[in-house]
C-alpha cells in the first residue's frame, strides 16, 4: 500500500461553501473533451433545498473521477485497460477494452460509465474523467478547474491542496465538516473535498469509505489462486493414485484368495 | 482405412410441439441478438449506468456456471474416487456441464461490449482481475469438458480407435478439469468481492469463494438428479434410482457443512443483526437459506424421499430454486449501486431501479432452449445414457 501521507502528484481539491452550482465545469468539460452532449464525464450533484423558509440552504458537488490511489478499475480489470499515471491520473484505455463493465461495478463511486447507445463498429466504450492529461502536459488547468468561476475547484500539488484544506476547515470551523473527503478514503483519492458544515459527505452522494482500498480483499484472494491450484492439483493427483492402488490391491489380494481357494479344492 | 459414419437414433425423441416452441425461441433471440449488434445493447436493454450487470449476468453466467458444477462432481467421483458405479451417470452430467458452458460463453458474445474482442483476455492479463481468472478458467475448463465428452462423440460415431486412445489419456484432464472447477466456480464468489460497499453485509464475506465452491457441489450434485429424472421421465429410459439414491446422501452433508460455514461467518463478523431487521435483504436471505438449504437437507435425510423418484426430483428441483436464488441475489437483488447522475435529494437511499425488459430476457430463453434442444439431440444420436463400453482400466483389451 501506498503511503497515503506521501503522495506525491496532482489532485483536485472541490469546496462545497464556495459550489454555486453554476455547470459551467460541465460545459468546458464537454467541450475540452468533444463529448456529446447528452453524455459528460463531470456532473453536479446537489441536495436541492433544505430548511424551511426563511433559513433555506442549498449544496452541490462537482463529480468526477476520484482518481484513487489504488483505483478499484484498475484491479478488476480483466485486459488492463486501466492504468495509474505517475503524476495522477487514472486513465483507460479503450483499445483493448473488450465492454464487459466490471469496472462500473468495481469502483465504489460509480464513476465509470459505458456507451449502451454504440455498436460494436461505432465502439461501444467506457468514458471517464482523464484529468486532462493534454492539458496538464502544457502546464495548463483541467478544463474544468479553469472555467470554475469561484475557485470551488482547484488544481495542484495534491500535498499542497490537503494543507489548505485542513487551513480552510481551521480558519472556519463553523463552515465545514471537519474531515476532507479524499485525504484516507479508499487508500486516499487525488479528488478532495470539503464539505458544508451542515451537509454530511453521504448527502453528497459519497460513499463512507475506510481507508484501506476496496480491491485489497479481491486482491488478497487473486493472490492466493496460483499456489491453491498447484496444491489442490496435487492434492488431487495423489488422492487418484492412492486411490487406484488401493483399489489394484484389493483386486490382487481378492484374486489371490480365489486362486488359492481353486487350488485348496483341487 | 475407410471411416465408417454410421448415426442411429437411439432413443425415442419426436418432433414434438415442444421442440417447435424451443425452435421459435431460438428464433425470437436470434433476431434480438441481430438488433443488439446493430443498433447496441442500449436498444433491447434495461442496464443502465446503475446496473452494468442484470439478468445475463445473473442467470446466464452465474446461474449458467453453477449449474454446469454437476460435470466436475460427477468426474471426480467416477474418476478420482473410482466410484465405477455411477459411470451411467457421468455422460449426461459431463454433457450438461458442456453445453452450460457453451451457453454461457454464447451469452457474454451478446453481453460484452465488444464480444469480438473476448480472446484479449488471453493477450492482455491483468493478474489482479478476477474476471480474468474466470475467464481464462471457463475457456480452458470447456476445452477439458469437450476432451471429456468426445470418447461419447468417437464411439456414436464407430470410431472406437479414437475412443479407447482418449480413454487411455483421461486422467490428466479430468483432475485439471476438477482444478479448474473449484477455481473459477469459488471465484464467480470473489467476483463480488471488490464491492465491499455495495453488497449487502449478508452476503458480502471475504470467504464467498468458499460459500460459492461448497454450494457449487450440492448443486451439481441436485443438478445430476434433476437432468436423470427428467430425462428418464421424457426419454421414457430406465432411471437409475439406486445410484441417485447414495448420490443423494451427499447433499445434506454438503449442506450442512455450507450453513455451518455461513452462520459461523455471519456470526464472526457480527453482522447477526441484519437477520431480521432489514426489510427486503432479510426476506431474500431467509428465502435462500430455507429453500436453498434446510429444506433439501431436511428432506434428502429421509430414506424415503430418496427412493422415490418423485422424492427426488422434487428435492432436487427445491434446492435448485433457493441456490439459483442465493446467485441471484449476490449478483443483483442485494447489490446496491450508486447513481451519480441521478443524485436527487432525499431518493439517493434507495436502489437506483432494474427491471430486465423483454427482449433481455428472450435472450436467455433462446439460449437456454437451445441448450435443451442440443441435449435432446445428444441424446438420440449419441450414447449418452449407456455404459461406457472401455472404460480407462479396461481400455487396453
Amino acid at each position: 500500500m501506498t503511503d497515503i501521507q506521501n503522495i506525491k502528484h496532482k489532485a483536485f481539491l472541490f469546496d462545497a461553501t464556495r459550489c454555486i452550482d453554476c455547470r459551467a465545469c460541465m460545459i468546458s468539460c464537454s467541450v475540452e473533451n468533444n463529448i456529446p452532449m447528452d453524455k459528460t464525464r463531470i456532473w453536479v450533484a446537489g441536495v436541492g433545498l433544505m430548511g424551511e423558509y426563511p433559513n433555506l440552504g442549498h449544496a452541490s458537488m462537482v463529480y468526477h473521477c476520484m482518481h484513487c490511489e489504488e483505483p478499484d478499475c484498475l484491479s478488476a480489470c480483466p485486459v488492463g485497460a486501466y492504468s495509474k499515471r505517475e503524476d495522477g491520473p487514472v486513465l483507460y484505455n479503450k483499445d483493448v477494452c473488450i465492454g464487459c463493465r466490471y469496472c462500473m461495478n468495481a469502483c465504489p463511486f460509480g464513476v465509470p460509465h459505458f456507451d449502451y447507445d454504440k455498436n460494436i463498429i461505432q465502439g461501444a466504450f467506457i468514458d471517464k474523467c482523464t484529468m486532462c492529461p493534454q492539458r496538464i502536459d502544457n502546464g495548463l488547468e483541467p478544463a474544468c478547474v479553469a472555467t470554475c468561476p469561484t475557485e470551488a475547484l482547484k488544481f495542484g500539488e495534491r500535498a499542497d491542496l490537503l494543507t489548505e484544506a485542513h487551513a480552510r476547515i481551521a480558519a472556519h470551523p463553523d463552515r465545514y465538516v471537519n474531515h476532507v473527503y479524499g485525504e484516507t478514503e479508499n487508500g486516499g483519492t487525488s479528488y478532495l473535498i470539503l464539505s458544508l458544515s451542515h451537509v454530511s459527505f453521504a448527502e453528497l452522494g459519497l460513499p463512507v469509505l475506510g481507508s484501506t482500498p476496496v480491491r485489497d480483499v479481491s486482491e488478497a484472494v487473486m493472490d492466493l489462486t496460483i499456489p491453491f491450484a498447484l496444491t489442490w492439483g496435487a492434492v488431487l493427483t495423489g488422492i487418484t493414485v492412492g486411490v487406484h492402488q488401493f483399489n489394484k490391491r484389493k483386486e490382487q489380494l481378492a484374486e489371490a484368495e480365489a486362486k488359492a481357494k481353486t487350488e485348496e479344492t483341487k | 482405412m475407410k471411416m465408417e459414419i454410421n448415426i442411429n437414433p437411439r432413443l425415442r425423441f419426436h418432433l414434438s410441439p415442444l421442440v417447435w416452441i424451443l425452435l421459435t425461441l431460438m428464433g425470437i433471440a436470434i433476431v434480438v441478438a441481430m438488433i443488439r449488434y446493430i443498433y447496441g445493447i442500449g436498444a433491447i436493454s434495461n442496464l443502465s449506468y446503475s446496473y452494468p450487470w442484470g439478468f445475463w449476468i445473473s442467470f446466464d453466467l452465474f446461474t449458467g456456471v453453477a449449474i454446469g458444477s454437476g460435470a466436475f462432481v460427477m468426474a471426480a467421483i467416477v474418476y478420482i474416487f473410482e466410484l465405477k458405479e455411477f459411470q451411467p451417470l457421468l455422460r449426461p452430467s459431463v454433457l450438461t456441464g458442456f453445453l452450460g458452458y457453451i451457453m454461457v460463453v454464447i451469452a457474454l458474445l451478446v453481453d460484452l461490449g465488444h464480444p469480438e474482442r473476448i480472446w484479449y483476455m488471453m493477450i492482455h492479463m491483468n493478474g489482479t482481475s478476477v474476471l480474468l481468472e474466470i475467464g481464462i478458467c471457463v475457456m480452458s475448463y470447456l476445452t477439458v469438458l469437450a476432451i471429456e465428452f468426445a470418447p461419447v462423440i468417437f464411439e456414436g460415431l464407430k470410431w472406437q480407435k479414437f475412443a479407447h486412445t482418449l480413454h487411455k489419456y483421461i486422467m490428466p484432464f479430468v483432475i485439471l478439469g476438477v482444478v479448474l472447477s473449484t477455481l473459477h466456480q469459488s471465484s464467480l464468489g470473489s467476483l463480488l468481492l471488490i464491492q465491499p460497499a455495495k453488497l449487502y453485509p449478508l452476503w458480502w464475506t471475504p470467504i464467498l469463494p468458499v460459500l460459492f465452491f461448497i454450494s457449487a457441489v450440492s448443486i451439481g450434485l441436485a443438478m445430476i438428479i434433476f437432468e436423470s429424472s427428467v430425462s428418464a421421465r421424457y426419454f421414457h429410459r430406465g432411471l437409475e434410482i439406486h445410484l441417485l439414491e447414495k448420490l443423494a446422501r451427499a447433499i445434506p452433508i454438503a449442506l450442512a457443512i455450507y450453513l455451518i460455514v455461513r452462520f459461523t461467518q455471519l456470526t464472526l463478523a457480527g453482522d447477526l443483526q441484519y437477520l431480521f431487521n432489514s426489510g427486503m435483504m432479510s426476506i431474500l436471505f431467509w428465502s435462500e437459506i430455507i429453500i436453498g438449504s434446510i429444506i433439501p437437507l431436511v428432506l434428502f435425510s429421509f430414506k424415503r424421499i430418496r427412493q422415490s423418484s418423485n422424492g427426488l426430483l422434487t428435492g432436487a428441483i427445491i434446492l435448485l430454486f433457493g441456490m439459483i436464488l442465493d446467485r441471484f441475489d449476490v449478483s443483483w437483488f442485494a447489490v446496491r449501486h450508486p447513481d451519480p447522475l441521478t443524485y436527487i435529494p432525499n431518493l439517493m437511499a434507495f436502489n437506483a431501479h432494474y427491471i430486465p425488459s423483454l427482449p433481455e430476457l428472450s435472450i436467455s430463453i433462446g439460449i437456454f432452449s437451445a441448450g435443451i434442444l442440443a441435449f435432446g439431440l445428444a441424446a438420440k444420436y449419441l450414447p449418452l445414457f449407456e455404459g461406457e463400453e472401455g472404460h480407462p482400466s479396461s481400455a487396453g483389451h
